[in-house]
């Protein structure tokens, strides 16, 4: 029987060779399709029923984990990744079929033996696949994902344009009538979200609600004093206005 | 801010009660030499007057300059020095006076101060030791501020030499992208059965890409050109990657060609329009770079029209990057500023005065 396979990857250059290796090492295999993207795959997968998919995994829109979550149990997939050690860890421990770019003639001929003997035994593809997909997805956000959970960018009106504006450049935020605002070693800006959502969505590693009104980047504190009145002063790096620590956040500052 | 004056730090140090106990003790303990020296020496063989006599002077004198100084706090030597003259003068007769007081009242010695010119003997030689023992003392804070100061001065130096280091440095790393690097070179692989031409010419560019990315130091400055024929090749290689997803066009008056920029401060940017912009989407963009000059600052501004950045998005190490060194090369005058682009992506301009390039 003749197999059926399509090659997903976002790289034109890089389908070509695959296909062009896949042409010299299983020449029975017709390949029925080239996917620039999840969703292109997604159809060709409707439109050909392929017995075989080589996915790519970064691929812009869908990614390649994606649309094996939406093709698993339909068809045998053999991962593709450049460069990614996560991800080879994952599927090393679920022991899913994967090739690593460039793709070797030896690699290659040892992954179309297994295709083959697996084909042979069970011409249905495994059902379980999904929940390994969804194992591998699980690690690789724990690796990837970590940090990306808190505000980055900041994006302020400044006349007819929108700035964006690290938040690791924001030296402090302070609570104005309506706004918020934002103060950088640039000058200063306006911005629509209040102190207590931004303090909800800022890294509270890095930046720190000294008062009701006001949150700090704890990168830019040169240093901490105490007033008469027994709230603390803070000095920021390269600025001369000080902020007041409130008695309430002052435990922030005794490890210092 | 407390006024910077020269003689403050002198201030400072008396400030501390450490250093007024050990200074106290160096009096005390000079005084007793020179009373035993005097003993030994003449004119009076007497220890006990000796003895009495040089405390009495040292520890007025001492008292006296201290007390005054720190009260008036002159702001310069000249002051300083006249303010010390007068405090010596007042307290070497105070002090002659307690030495005889001390002398008449506990030892039961009456002073003949009209004798052999005694009282004339002392004077000058109260005046003596006491400014010997003022310049002594000044001399010594002087001499402890100047070592601080230079060593300070040191700290100040590697602490700059450090930070350009470390600029280089982070301009090197955030360069080669490992994932850019390998990419690239699967397609060169790729493309060398099927399409060699193609395949060189990606060679070719990736080249000229890493001779400028990888040499160890940055030269100071190249030109315009130089940059852009280095992001050109750049741009050409992800074109051959991302084919009719990434499209390109530099924009570059005649007149600004041979301009002098600073290497390695566009790519940066152009790199995050990829990653950030273009890469994650599906029917891909163009990115536009575009050169002006205006009000004497060079305008250079990378606008895509990608995805964008969404707010949870992690600001790469480039853009940091390019603003720590553009800091550091033109201080507050080099800016770099990143803007939604309509109607949708990201501009983000580097500005730069003509006037220092």
């Amino acid at each position: 029987m003749n197999y059926k396979a399509i090659i997903v990857d976002d790289e034109k250059e890089l389908r070509t060779y695959l296909k062009k290796m896949l042409a010299e090492t299983w020449p029975q295999l017709e390949i029925c399709g080239e996917a620039a993207n999840g969703k292109e795959a997604l159809k060709m997968v409707d439109a050909f029923a392929p017995h075989i998919v080589f996915l790519d995994i970064k691929m812009p829109g869908l990614s390649g984990l994606d649309v094996a979550k939406n093709i698993a149990g339909i068809c045998r997939i053999v991962f593709i990744t450049a460069f990614d050690q996560y991800a080879v860890e994952a599927f090393k421990r679920e022991a899913v079929d994967y090739l690593i770019k460039p793709v070797t003639k030896e690699r290659l001929l040892q992954t179309i033996t297994r295709l083959k003997k697996q084909l042979q035994s069970s011409p249905e593809p495994p059902a379980n696949i999904a929940e390994i997909i969804t194992h591998v997805l699980a690690s690789l956000q724990e690796n990837t994902n970590a940090g990306y959970r808190y505000l980055q960018w900041i994006k302020t009106q400044h006349k007819e344009s929108v700035r964006i504006i690290p938040v690791e450049e924001v030296d402090y935020f302070q609570a104005g009538d309506k706004y918020t605002l934002v103060k950088t070693a640039q000058g200063e800006a306006l911005i629509k979200k209040s102190i207590k959502e931004l303090s909800q969505e800022l890294d509270p590693q890095k930046f720190w609600q000294i008062h009701r009104g006001t949150i700090v980047n704890v990168s830019r504190i040169e240093n901490v004093g105490r007033s008469f009145t027994g709230r603390g002063i803070l000095k920021l790096k390269n600025r001369s206005d000080d902020l007041t620590v409130s008695r309430q956040y002052l435990h922030l500052f005794k490890q210092m | 801010m407390e006024q910077q004056y020269e003689t403050k730090y002198i201030f400072k140090y008396w400030s501390n009660i450490k250093n007024d106990v050990i200074d106290f003790i160096y009096v005390i303990i000079n005084c007793t030499v020179l009373a035993i020296a005097v003993t030994i020496i003449g004119p009076i063989r007497n220890f006990l007057i000796n003895f009495v006599a040089s405390q009495s002077f040292g520890i007025t004198v001492t008292s006296i300059v201290f007390w005054s100084l720190m009260i008036i706090r002159p702001r310069t030597w000249e002051l300083l020095l006249f303010i010390v003259v007068i405090d010596v003068c007042c307290a070497v007769l105070i002090g002659l006076q307690i030495c005889i007081f001390i002398l008449q009242y506990f030892f039961n010695i009456v002073l003949d101060l009209q004798a052999n010119g005694l009282g004339l003997q002392m004077i000058i030689g109260g005046l003596l030791f006491s400014f010997f023992g003022v310049y002594f003392f000044l001399t010594k804070i002087r001499l402890k501020y100047r070592n601080e100061m230079i060593d300070k001065e040191k700290t100040r130096r590697t602490d700059v030499e450090k930070a350009n280091l470390s600029a280089n440095l982070k301009v090197l790393q955030a360069q080669i992208e490992p994932h850019f690097l390998f990419n690239t070179l699967f397609n060169i692989l790729s493309l060398i059965d099927t399409k060699p031409d193609t395949g060189k010419s990606m060679l070719l560019d990736l080249t000229k890409y890493l001779r400028t990315s990888l040499s160890r130091t940055l030269p100071e400055k190249t030109t315009l050109s130089q940059e852009m024929s280095m992001i050109k090749a750049y741009l050409d290689i992800h074109k051959i990657r991302m084919d009719e997803r990434l499209n390109y066009k530099i924009d570059v008056p005649d007149n600004l060609w041979q301009h002098s920029f600073p290497p390695m401060l566009l790519q940066p940017l152009v790199e995050n329009a990829i990653k950030h912009g273009l890469e994650p989407k599906v029917e891909g963009g163009e990115i536009v770079i575009r050169a002006i000059e205006e009000n004497n600052l060079l305008k250079i501004e990378v606008a895509d029209t990608g995805l964008g950045f969404s707010d949870l998005d992690q600001p790469g190490l480039g853009i940091t990057n390019v603003r720590e060194r553009l800091s550091l090369l033109f201080g507050e005058k080099g800016r770099l500023i990143i803007e939604e682009n309509k109607p949708h992506g990201v501009r983000a301009t580097i500005e730069v005065p003509v006037s220092e390039l």
